[in-house]
């Protein structure tokens, strides 16, 4: 099957963040385009299960792809690298939760991992924060992140890497905010700075850079942080 | 292992106890070297008939009693049979230079002299190997004495006497050596056996121990419900009696699996709890990242007891995760909810290994953090290496 046509047809205002959604699995896409449908800010432009054909020049432009990692039986973190250089915000979505996977996926340049359980709030919420080049981290890449025991993995202060366990155990940044005595907003620039510091290292693509950019733009990270 | 244990230690006792008399046996052969030979070579000197290869028979002599001595006493083998060669030429050289009246004189040092250097050469090796190379030296001595004084009955008489002097001790000191060294060695192989008993024992023991308190720690709580239950006591049907089941059912799958040798004996053991709140119908999502160390039983107790509780309490879903690093180990429970509002642990009769026994007992500490709000309940045990 190709992009679907009734996706394909939608009239998206000028004004809403246009969506793509790539899987191979028809039912998991309807899923997706339901809990989108929720946030109307959000619009569902092209769906399918061949990113090529999804993303072809006669497809309506999609602000964030949302790309099921696992494709036909493959993985396809090729994919992944490539849109992420041509800087195509993508969201990664996978059941393929191990920290390696997040972790590679961070590498190729995807904005942002979710896990499949990971719910519908998160969902939108990071799809939001894709289509505004702004970090946003699901639990399940805050335990990736807390457990990257790679050489060469960016330096966190204790801060950030604690804000970031107890958001992984928590899923509650109320809590963790009253457990660290910060406010909610504190816990949500930890987790960001711990993000965006890996949006520094491995491969250089151009979702990376927009990540950067945005975080200086926002008063993250200061310019001068960013060093080589 | 026991045997090889042994084996090791025997070794090193044998070394131990040989040590004495090696720096003796270099001791007397350097002693006569210099105290009696130097002397005699010096003070006959003019009657040599080439002193100065006599001087120099007796400069390699050192020479050579030098080089075993720094490997005997350092423990490294000398090129034994071509330094024996060399005393023998050295003992050969000395009678051809030395005149007929000196024969039986210290002037004749290579003769008297050979067995204790050789003693220094061949040690550790079996008594007929000295026993050749003394023979070979007392037959150098009957061509030397049957060409410089011929045949005489006098003559015959006193090298017999010599040859038995100069044989007897350095052989008698190998002798007792080698004695030394298989007693030394047997006694410390017999010592190390019975350590290798005492301490499998000791673990025996130990293991013993642990087991039976762990039956006694759930006899106090798992025998009690299941009491009251068999005395009808307590009511099947009561939600509290159905809790207090559940979380004994998970603290006894998690015992079991303590003593289950697996590679992440801490993920095993939460997983056994994780299995029995599952089978409950509860959901439960179990992350766990990065890599774990290995940790005492008396930890991972620490770190997944106290968690025990909440979790056979909660109602509609639980998270467990735990963080692993090399020099920490976070787990942590969350739940929206809990049936009983006492879940802290300690409220329910919890008393294994909780947090807070005995922190200095073991390799670092378990911090123990239980919180709740009108969003979950939260428990978080945090292990830090000391």
């Amino acid at each position: 099957m190709g992009a679907d046509p009734v996706a394909g047809g939608m009239t998206p205002e000028r004004s809403r963040i246009t969506v793509a959604i790539v899987d191979d699995h028809p039912v998991v896409i309807e899923g997706i385009r339901s809990w989108l449908a929720t946030e109307p800010r959000l619009a569902v432009v092209a769906t399918g299960e061949d990113p090529d054909r999804v993303l072809a020049a006669d497809q309506p432009t999609a602000d964030v792809i949302l790309l099921d990692l696992r494709l036909r039986g493959r993985m396809v973190l090729d994919k992944v690298t490539e849109l992420g250089g041509a800087g195509r915000r993508v969201v990664v979505y996978s059941e393929h939760s191990d920290s390696d996977t997040i972790l590679a996926v961070l590498d190729a340049g995807a904005v942002a991992f979710l896990a499949k359980h990971e719910g519908r709030e998160h969902c939108v919420d990071t799809v939001l924060a894709a289509a505004s080049d702004r970090p946003y981290v699901p639990p399940a890449l805050a335990g990736a992140i807390v457990g990257d025991r790679r050489t060469g993995r960016p330096v966190l202060s204790d801060k950030e890497r604690e804000a970031l366990l107890l958001w992984f155990q928590s899923m509650s940044k109320a809590s963790v905010a009253r457990r660290m005595n910060i406010s909610e907003h504190t816990v949500k620039q930890y987790v960001d700075r711990a993000r965006i510091k890996y949006a520094r290292a491995g491969r250089p693509a151009a979702t990376k850079a927009a990540l950067l950019a945005r975080a200086i733009e926002d008063g993250l990270v200061r310019a001068d942080e960013i060093g080589s | 292992m026991p045997t090889d244990l042994a084996g090791g230690a025997a070794g090193t006792v044998t070394a131990t106890v040989e040590r004495g008399p090696r720096i003796a046996a270099v001791l007397i052969a350097f002693g006569w070297h210099l105290v009696i030979n130097l002397p005699a070579v010096l003070g006959n000197w003019p009657q040599y008939r080439l002193p100065w290869v006599v001087g120099a028979g007796w400069l390699v002599f050192s020479a050579v009693g030098l080089v075993a001595a720094v490997n005997l006493l350092r423990g490294a083998p000398s090129p034994t049979w071509p330094l024996v060669g060399v005393l023998l030429l050295v003992d050969v050289l000395v009678f051809a230079c030395t005149p007929a009246s000196l024969v039986f004189d210290s002037a004749n040092f290579g003769w008297a002299t050979l067995g204790w250097f050789v003693v220094l050469l061949l040690w550790g090796r079996r008594i007929p190997a000295l026993v050749a190379v003394l023979a070979v030296g007392a037959a150098i001595a009957l061509v030397g004495i049957l060409a410089l004084r011929g045949a005489g009955a006098a003559d015959l008489s006193r090298y017999a006497m010599a040859v038995y002097g100069n044989a007897t001790l350095p052989i008698a000191m190998m002798i007792a050596v080698n004695l030394l060294g298989t007693l030394a060695g047997s006694t410390a192989r017999a010592a190390a056996a019975r350590t290798a008993i005492e301490t499998e024992r000791a673990a025996a023991g130990r293991m013993h121990q642990s087991r039976r308190d762990r039956l006694a720690a759930l006899d106090r709580t798992a025998g009690a419900i299941l009491t009251e239950l068999a005395e009808g006591r307590a009511d099947p049907a009561d939600p509290a009696v159905q809790r207090r089941c559940a979380l004994e059912a998970s603290r006894l799958r998690r015992l079991i699996a303590e003593s289950d040798d697996v590679p992440d004996p801490l993920l095993h053991e939460l997983r056994a709890c994780v299995d029995v709140v599952e089978r409950n119908g509860l959901p439960v999502d179990f992350v766990a990242v990065g890599t774990l160390p290995p940790l005492p039983v008396e930890i991972r107790r620490q770190l997944a007891e106290p968690l025990t509780t909440t979790l056979t309490a909660a109602t509609r879903w639980a998270r467990l995760t735990v963080v692993g690093q090399p020099d920490e180990v976070v787990v942590s429970l969350t739940t929206p909810g809990t049936s009983t509002t006492t879940a802290e642990p300690g409220g329910t009769g919890d008393t294994i290994g909780r947090a807070g026994d005995d922190f200095s007992a073991v390799a670092g500490e378990v911090e123990y953090v239980y919180e709740e709000n009108e969003e979950l309940v939260w428990v978080q045990t945090r292990w830090r290496a000391a």
